[in-house]
């Protein structure tokens, strides 16, 4: 029999409970997930069914009532839930790249610096290489032009794609992205996916992606939905939508 | 630059507003610390090299006319050094160009060239007077507003003038040097004596000694003995003062006067701690977004540890260089305030090392351990917290969903306004608003009160402090409550005085008063120090002692004396009854100490005996050398005028006026001595005043920019800019009047502390405290003037906010 390789994440029966004044809130209940290699998946569902949540247990956000949540990235196994803040930091910024629905760029900081910046901290790359491999991701997401110019002075769609870049810059296996369209109108938020297929066709990236949007479905190779703490509902990774080959190749420039 | 450097310099350059609150609330504190660690090092080394360095006398006797026979004889007693004679005396002097008089003393040298104790520094023109020439010390220069080349008019003791040129002047920082109250000095020849009615003879030795020059004990030891056997030779000596070499008279008093204000510099590095902690701690609470940022990304606790670390020593950085060379200028400045009013040179401008190293010490220190707290928690605060932007979650509360619950204060705001609506006091809603937004940020409302409260308690106390020093400057005028004191240079039968004063207009009574020096000795018969003994009738009702212990002179005692307080520097052990022996007139004697008296005086030792046995012993019955007299009006114009009428009326009748002054004059000046040290606190407690509202217009603006959605909504359900500005500066306005009744109680203890520290100094003995209105009045309006101000500006930028920019605020 041929051997299954194993999942690029994988939650065991994942639960979180948050202690209020009003008494328990289960937010998950006992999830069970595998995600594997190249897949680009999403995770659809409403405001407070816990999808921000479960996302949280993936990177070590959030800490877990009980279960498990392993990550196997950079050729290791990483049990996210046992490492320590400091640890997971670090761990983060090598095996994972975020992205967030409200860019989250560092204000004061240029296009370049900011993507400069998750390379500075981890020291993945030697310094005199960090440049020029942020250079390398603008360029990957066609905004090598704005490279020296603040975020205020660029539009939403490309300060995601900036944040993109950032998520990409110590090169992780696994980028997690948190309704990365939701303040993007549709035209933009297209292109964004654009980009998203593409780490994934091209570049081999694992994607897990959130979103209310479940009109989004079909756009992942699988997805999954979920209602108060529970994933009610999964589609196969059969279901994988083709793209045209010019889309896949070519990252289109948004406004 | 990595990137998270350049974010650490972006960081510094980003909000202007925000890096100048901190790194002035830095430079306050370093430069106060500056200013007075640096003037410390300079006054202590210069005052005291400065006075070295013009030979000062180790000993000096006031004593009969001498002649140089004599003055060879003391030079070649054992343990003298060198020793010079001189003439001093008193006279009235005005400029060609003026009438009015001022009392100078005149020093007569016989070489000036030669001249080995007491040297005077050559300043400009001629300073070798020939006969009927003077050369006048800078001070006296500037009190008689005359130039080298000008004229002097001296009125001679038969009521003529004699007109002298001012050939030159000098600095003389050793005659009079322990005694701030000294008048200013002239100079003359000896051969110009004569043209004065002098007689060509010395009436002081200034002598050095020849080994311990800097040993009090071997000084007063050669003291003793050299008067001892002038004394016995038949020279009567009236007062023997003596002085270190290496130790400036007055540098006990000074360098206890910098330490208070050392204490008040490390107060304010303490509040301007405390408000550079309340700014880092609100810069990283704006921060914690891009701490969870790069967290994510990932930045590990060390990491974003260094970089805010290093924006702090960087804010440090920049404090030192406005701090530093500010520091160093002003303790310059109050060094060469400070060796003006005490007459002596500093060696030149120069950066005190020690001062700079302490400067930079708490530029780097204090920031760094105000914001090591901050910092850490903000460095080690979790992605979730920081990303969620949760203030009090990040703050280190446990983490909730659903409802809160109410706290205990949040309720008693309720309960209270619930209270009061139903006796039908309705506050407006705005006003509602700025007192619940006013304790929204405990944390940092108990920081600014600190600060703004230490400030005013001490600006309070200050106020008390003047009025308590100028209180006991009062009191001791209960000792000269004579209106003028007329001093003849030889005794008159008192009667006659009397009669011919009573004569003129506005006169009420006349005393005939007497004195007696006198040394104390120790149990071995060697001096300790001279004791000055003031005789007037023991009912005089111009003294009204502020006893200590014991009991007031009486008309039936025989060598029996009270005493002031600074005798007991001498006997610490010193009580009412005790036996002092005392040596008159070359006798030893037993007098007792009756009574123990407080009492301000910066030469010698002071005593009252009864003028009814002090005539007996001087041997002068019913006759009196000062006289006291009560006139019907006691200002101080009234009193100058009478002096000055006292003085003619009697110099035309032939009597030899020694000075006739007004009875205030010596206090006046006596209290403008002390304004100068009150100026000094005060110009602390300013500082202090400053970092308190500094500390509040920090408050004001961190609190605006965290409640700027809430400005937003407000704006969006109606609130025009005035509303919106009157929320802010009513909320400076409570915070400003709690730290005013906070600082209310604060200052009691204060004030007391401060007068206690600032009488050791001055007097040498503690004193009663007062208090006055007028430190709460001033600071009452100038904390409602600084909340104001400190509110305005983030007040103007919470209105000038549009709904569209709040709203869109990240």
């Amino acid at each position: 029999m041929p051997t299954v390789p194993a999942p690029t994440i994988e939650l065991k029966n994942v639960t979180k409970i948050y202690s209020t004044e009003a008494g328990d809130f289960t937010a998950l209940k006992g999830i069970d997930l595998r995600v594997d290699q190249g897949e680009f998946l999403g995770i659809v569902g409403k405001s407070g069914a816990g999808k921000s949540t479960l996302l949280n247990m993936i990177t070590g956000v959030d800490h877990l009532t009980s279960g498990e949540v392993i990550v196997r990235g950079n050729g290791e196994d990483t049990s996210v839930h046992k490492l320590n803040e400091d640890a997971l930091a670090l761990w983060r910024g090598q095996t994972l790249g975020i992205i967030f629905q409200s860019f989250q760029l560092l204000p004061m900081l240029t296009l370049i610096e900011n993507v400069m910046m998750p390379i500075d901290l981890c020291g993945r790359y030697q310094a005199r290489l960090s440049r020029q491999r942020a250079t390398e991701l603008l360029t990957l997401v066609e905004l090598e032009d704005h490279a020296n110019k603040l975020p205020a002075y660029i539009s939403g769609g490309q300060q995601q794609r900036v944040a993109i870049a950032r998520a990409l810059a110590n090169d992780p296996p696994i980028l997690v992205a948190d309704e990365p369209t939701g303040s993007l109108d549709s035209v933009t938020a297209d292109h964004i996916f654009d980009v998203f297929e593409h780490l994934v066709q091209e570049r081999g990236k694992t994607i897990v992606m959130v979103t209310h949007d479940n009109s989004l479905g079909p756009r992942f190779t699988r997805h999954v939905q979920i209602a108060d703490g529970v994933l009610t509902e999964m589609t196969e990774p059969a279901e994988r939508i083709k793209r045209p080959a010019s889309a896949k190749a070519k990252v289109r420039r948004t406004k | 630059m990595k990137p998270r450097w350049r974010k650490v310099f972006l960081d510094l350059i980003e909000n202007k507003a925000r890096t100048l609150l901190v790194v002035l609330s830095i430079a306050v504190g370093v430069f106060s610390i500056g200013v007075i660690a640096g003037a410390y090092a300079i006054i202590s080394n210069d005052m005291s090299a400065s006075y070295a360095a013009n030979h000062p006398a180790n000993i000096e006797l006031r004593m009969a006319d001498f002649n140089d026979d004599v003055l060879t004889s003391v030079r070649n007693m054992p343990g003298i050094g060198n020793a010079e004679g001189r003439r001093v005396f008193s006279i009235r002097v005005h400029p060609l160009n003026s009438t009015t008089w001022t009392v100078i003393d005149l020093v007569a040298l016989n070489d000036f060239p030669t001249n080995k104790v007491d040297l005077l520094t050559p300043l400009a023109g001629n300073t070798n007077p020939a006969k009927r020439q003077v050369v006048l010390e800078k001070d006296a220069l500037k009190q008689l507003n005359v130039r080298v080349g000008d004229q002097l008019v001296f009125e001679l003791p038969d009521g003529t003038t004699q007109t002298m040129p001012v050939v030159g002047a000098v600095e003389d920082p050793t005659t009079g040097a322990g005694d701030f109250l000294a008048p200013p000095f002239g100079y003359i020849s000896m051969t110009t004596l004569e043209n004065f009615q002098e007689p060509d003879l010395y009436n002081r030795v200034y002598a050095t000694v020849a080994q311990g020059q800097d040993d009090a004990a071997a000084i007063s030891k050669v003291a003793g003995d050299v008067k001892d056997r002038l004394v016995r030779s038949g020279i009567p000596v009236d007062r023997t003062l003596t002085s270190k070499t290496h130790e400036h008279p007055l540098a006990s008093t000074v360098n206890a006067i910098l330490g208070i204000l050392m204490a008040l510099g490390v107060l304010i590095v303490f509040l301007s701690s405390s408000l550079i902690a309340n700014t880092l701690n609100a810069l990283l609470n704006q921060h914690l977004r891009y701490i969870g940022v790069m967290k994510l990304v990932g930045g590990r606790n060390r990491q974003i540890f260094i970089m805010y670390l290093t924006l702090i020593v960087s804010f440090g950085a920049l404090a030192l260089l406005i701090a530093v060379p500010l520091g160093g200028q002003g303790a310059y400045g109050l060094a060469a305030f400070i060796a003006n009013e005490l007459r002596f040179n500093l060696l030149g401008y120069r950066i005190v090392p020690i001062a700079l190293v302490i400067q930079i010490l708490i530029g780097v220190l204090v920031p760094l351990v105000a914001g090591l707290v901050p910092v850490m928690n903000g460095s080690k605060v979790t992605v979730l917290k920081a990303i969620s932007g949760d203030l009090a979650r990040a703050e280190g509360k446990s983490h909730h969903r659903g409802p809160k619950h109410e706290s205990r204060w949040e309720k008693f705001q309720t309960n209270v306004t619930l209270a009061l609506s139903k006796r039908g006091i309705h506050i407006p809603r705005p006003l509602l608003i700025s007192l619940r937004n006013t304790f929204r940020r405990r944390g940092r409302l108990l920081l600014t009160l600190f600060t703004l409260t230490m400030g005013g308690a001490i600006f309070i106390s200050v106020f008390n402090v003047r009025v308590t020093l100028h209180d006991y400057i009062g009191a001791i005028g209960n000792y000269f409550k004579a209106d003028v004191e007329l001093d003849f240079t030889q005794p008159y039968r008192t009667h006659e005085i009397q009669q011919l004063a009573l004569q003129i207009p506005g006169v009420q009574s006349v005393e005939g008063w007497q004195g007696l020096s006198a040394d104390m000795l120790r149990p071995d018969g060697s001096t300790i120090d001279s004791l000055n003994i003031i005789a007037p009738p023991a009912q005089s009702p111009l003294v009204q002692p502020i006893l200590v212990s014991g009991r007031w002179i009486q008309p039936g005692d025989e060598r029996k004396l009270a005493i002031s307080e600074s005798a007991l520097s001498d006997f610490p052990n010193l009580k009412a009854g005790d036996f002092m022996p005392l040596k008159i007139n070359g006798r030893k004697e037993q007098w007792q100490v009756v009574g123990i008296f407080q009492f301000v005086g910066q030469e010698g030792i002071l005593a009252y005996a009864p003028l009814e046995y002090i005539s007996q012993v001087n041997d002068l019955a019913n006759q009196a050398v000062l006289f006291r007299i009560e006139t019907t009006q006691h200002d101080r114009a009234s009193q100058d005028k009478m002096a000055e009428t006292l003085d003619h009326y009697f110099r035309a009748k032939g009597f030899d006026v020694l000075q006739s002054q007004a009875g205030l004059a010596s206090l006046d000046t006596a209290s403008q001595s002390l304004d100068t040290l009150v100026t000094f606190l005060l110009i602390m407690a300013l500082l202090t005043a400053t970092v308190g509202s500094m500390g509040l217009a920090g408050t004001m603006g961190m609190n605006v920019l965290e409640r700027t959605r809430e400005i937003g909504i407000m704006r969006a359900i109606g609130a025009v800019d005035s509303i919106i500005m009157q929320t802010v500066i009513a909320e400076g306005m409570v915070i400003g009047l709690i730290s005013f009744g906070l600082a209310i109680i604060l200052s009691f203890p204060f004030t007391y502390l401060l007068s206690y520290i600032v009488s050791l100094a001055v007097f040498q003995t503690p004193i009663q405290t007062v208090f006055t209105f007028t430190g709460y009045l001033i600071w009452l309006a100038l904390i409602l003037v600084l909340s104001v101000v400190a509110s305005i500006l983030p007040a103007r930028s919470a209105a000038r906010l549009t709904i569209r920019e709040v709203l869109a605020y990240e």
